[in-house]
């Protein structure tokens, strides 16, 4: 019955693991990113994957959905996530939010016809996003290394972990535990993956796109464990490491130096 | 997460189609993004076929009137980091110049197509002003609904308070550049990388 998850657990696990071992190649990021020479590895398997079968059929669905339908879908997946920010609201203590996340998933999930109609935002109810991930962030877990996983691409090694955990919230998630019910997930996930059809061309031009993702990623999920008010970048480091104000060239440094 | 074109895309926004009840007054940073925007926005509203048929008065336009509330030449700085070491001061100025060029190329483009009926606001400033580092957070009304954050790092220079930094939905404008360019820098050089830059693709952007 639970070897499914049990699976993807393994997986998960054989990573971790795995990822002790090979760190050896680049590391353009040691601080968030001690498993590069793993992940690289990893995105360049999703990277296939993606050319070869998902990123075709995500262009099909999205040429022959029509844009009403494709937001229909879109408000449909987003309510059934109402449960799991429910509980990881309650998890962090906030106890109002939660209050307003229950009342959209009971008014989506019936005046909405099954969550296809989000009329709770039409009626003035705030959207909050919460996971696993982020209260285990909020209960101290803060700095977790970056992690591509396998199929499901950017995480960490938190938040790879949270997602599991979040699987048991998710009133879908539950039944696949029960009966493996896939074809959700991988309805789901070519839905996803049409959403950021528009921006396969930063990627693809990307100097490097491996680390465009993961910066992306990183910054994003930064900004919704601080729910929108995260830390600004380190600019004084920026400053720092950066080349000499012009007034104060002392031409000390010569060309080709040891940058590194 | 959301890429970059759709975050620069916003950035965009924010500055045309915004509908203020009032006019702010004064030189802080919450006025100026106010003012700027709204000016550049009612300008181009107003004489939007013109600037349609002659695109090139619109990059002065923006020239005009964004670049002085920019600091661009610092951006430049942070986001060239160690790579920019050693490197002589009129190349460095010369890439400053290019990032700047297509910016503004790019926002010109970007306000021809995007237009009213979207919506700013500024968030309430939170503790004084840092003359380092001062954050004024923003929310912008996406056209096919909800919402989007856009912050902007300002800091004070001796011409008064200036932004350098743009923060969309958390992702920062130069922390991104700097992890592209500072590796491309250090591998195909500064001339390379002007170049490209010149010749109008800004692969970040598309």
């Amino acid at each position: 019955m639970q070897n499914k998850p049990a699976v993807f657990f393994a997986i998960l696990l054989s990573l971790l693991l795995s990822a002790c071992a090979g760190t050896q190649n680049r590391h353009t990021d040691p601080v968030n990113d001690p498993w590069e020479g793993l992940n690289r590895k990893t995105y360049a398997f999703n990277d296939g994957l993606d050319k070869a079968i998902v990123r075709p059929v995500a262009v099909a669905y999205d040429k022959v959905m029509p844009d009403p339908a494709k937001r229909g879908v879109g408000n449909f997946f987003r309510n059934l996530d109402a449960p799991v920010t429910y509980f990881n609201q309650l998890f962090q203590g906030k106890i109002g939010q939660s209050g307003a996340t229950l009342a959209r998933f009971f008014i989506n999930s019936t005046i909405g016809l099954l969550g296809f109609f989000d009329v709770a935002t039409k009626w003035g109810i705030p959207y909050y996003n919460e996971d696993l991930g982020q209260t285990l962030a909020t209960w101290g877990i803060k700095k977790s290394p970056y992690l591509v996983l396998p199929f499901l691409g950017p995480s960490s090694g938190r938040d790879g972990i949270g997602r599991l955990g979040d699987s048991f919230l998710h009133p879908v998630g539950r039944a696949i535990h029960k009966r493996g019910v896939w074809g959700y997930w991988i309805f789901r996930g070519i839905d996803t993956r049409a959403r950021y059809l528009d921006q396969d061309a930063d990627l693809r031009e990307a100097y490097d796109p491996y680390v465009l993702m993961r910066d992306v990623w990183l910054q994003n999920r930064e900004y919704q464990i601080y729910d929108g008010n995260p830390p600004m970048a380190d600019y004084d480091l920026y400053l720092e490491e950066s080349y000499p104000e012009p007034e104060s060239e002392s031409g000390t440094e010569k060309p080709e130096s040891s940058a590194e | 997460m959301k890429s970059l074109s759709i975050k620069i895309l916003l950035l965009y926004i924010c500055a045309i189609g915004l509908v203020f009840d009032a006019k702010a007054e004064g030189d802080d940073p919450v006025s100026m993004v106010i003012n700027t925007t709204d000016g550049i926005f009612s300008e181009v509203n107003d004489n939007l076929e013109a600037y349609q048929a002659n695109p090139a008065d619109l990059q002065a336009l923006v020239r005009s009137d964004l670049l002085p509330i920019l600091d661009l030449h610092y951006s430049a700085r942070l986001i060239l980091g160690r790579a920019g070491r050693g490197i002589e001061k009129d190349k460095v100025d010369a890439f400053a110049e290019a990032m700047i060029n297509l910016l503004v190329s790019r926002y010109a483009d970007s306000l021809l197509q995007f237009r009213s009926t979207e919506q700013l606001w500024v968030m309430p400033q939170r503790g004084e002003l840092n003359e380092k580092l001062t954050r004024v957070r923003t929310r912008v009304r996406l056209p096919q609904g909800g919402e989007a954050p856009v912050d902007y790092a300002f800091h004070k220079t001796p011409e008064g308070w200036k932004a350098f930094d743009i923060m969309v939905e958390g992702i920062s404008y130069v922390t991104t550049y700097r992890n592209q360019i500072m590796p491309e820098v250090q591998a195909k050089g500064i001339d390379s990388v002007i170049e490209r830059l010149n010749s109008g693709e800004m692969k970040l952007a598309d």
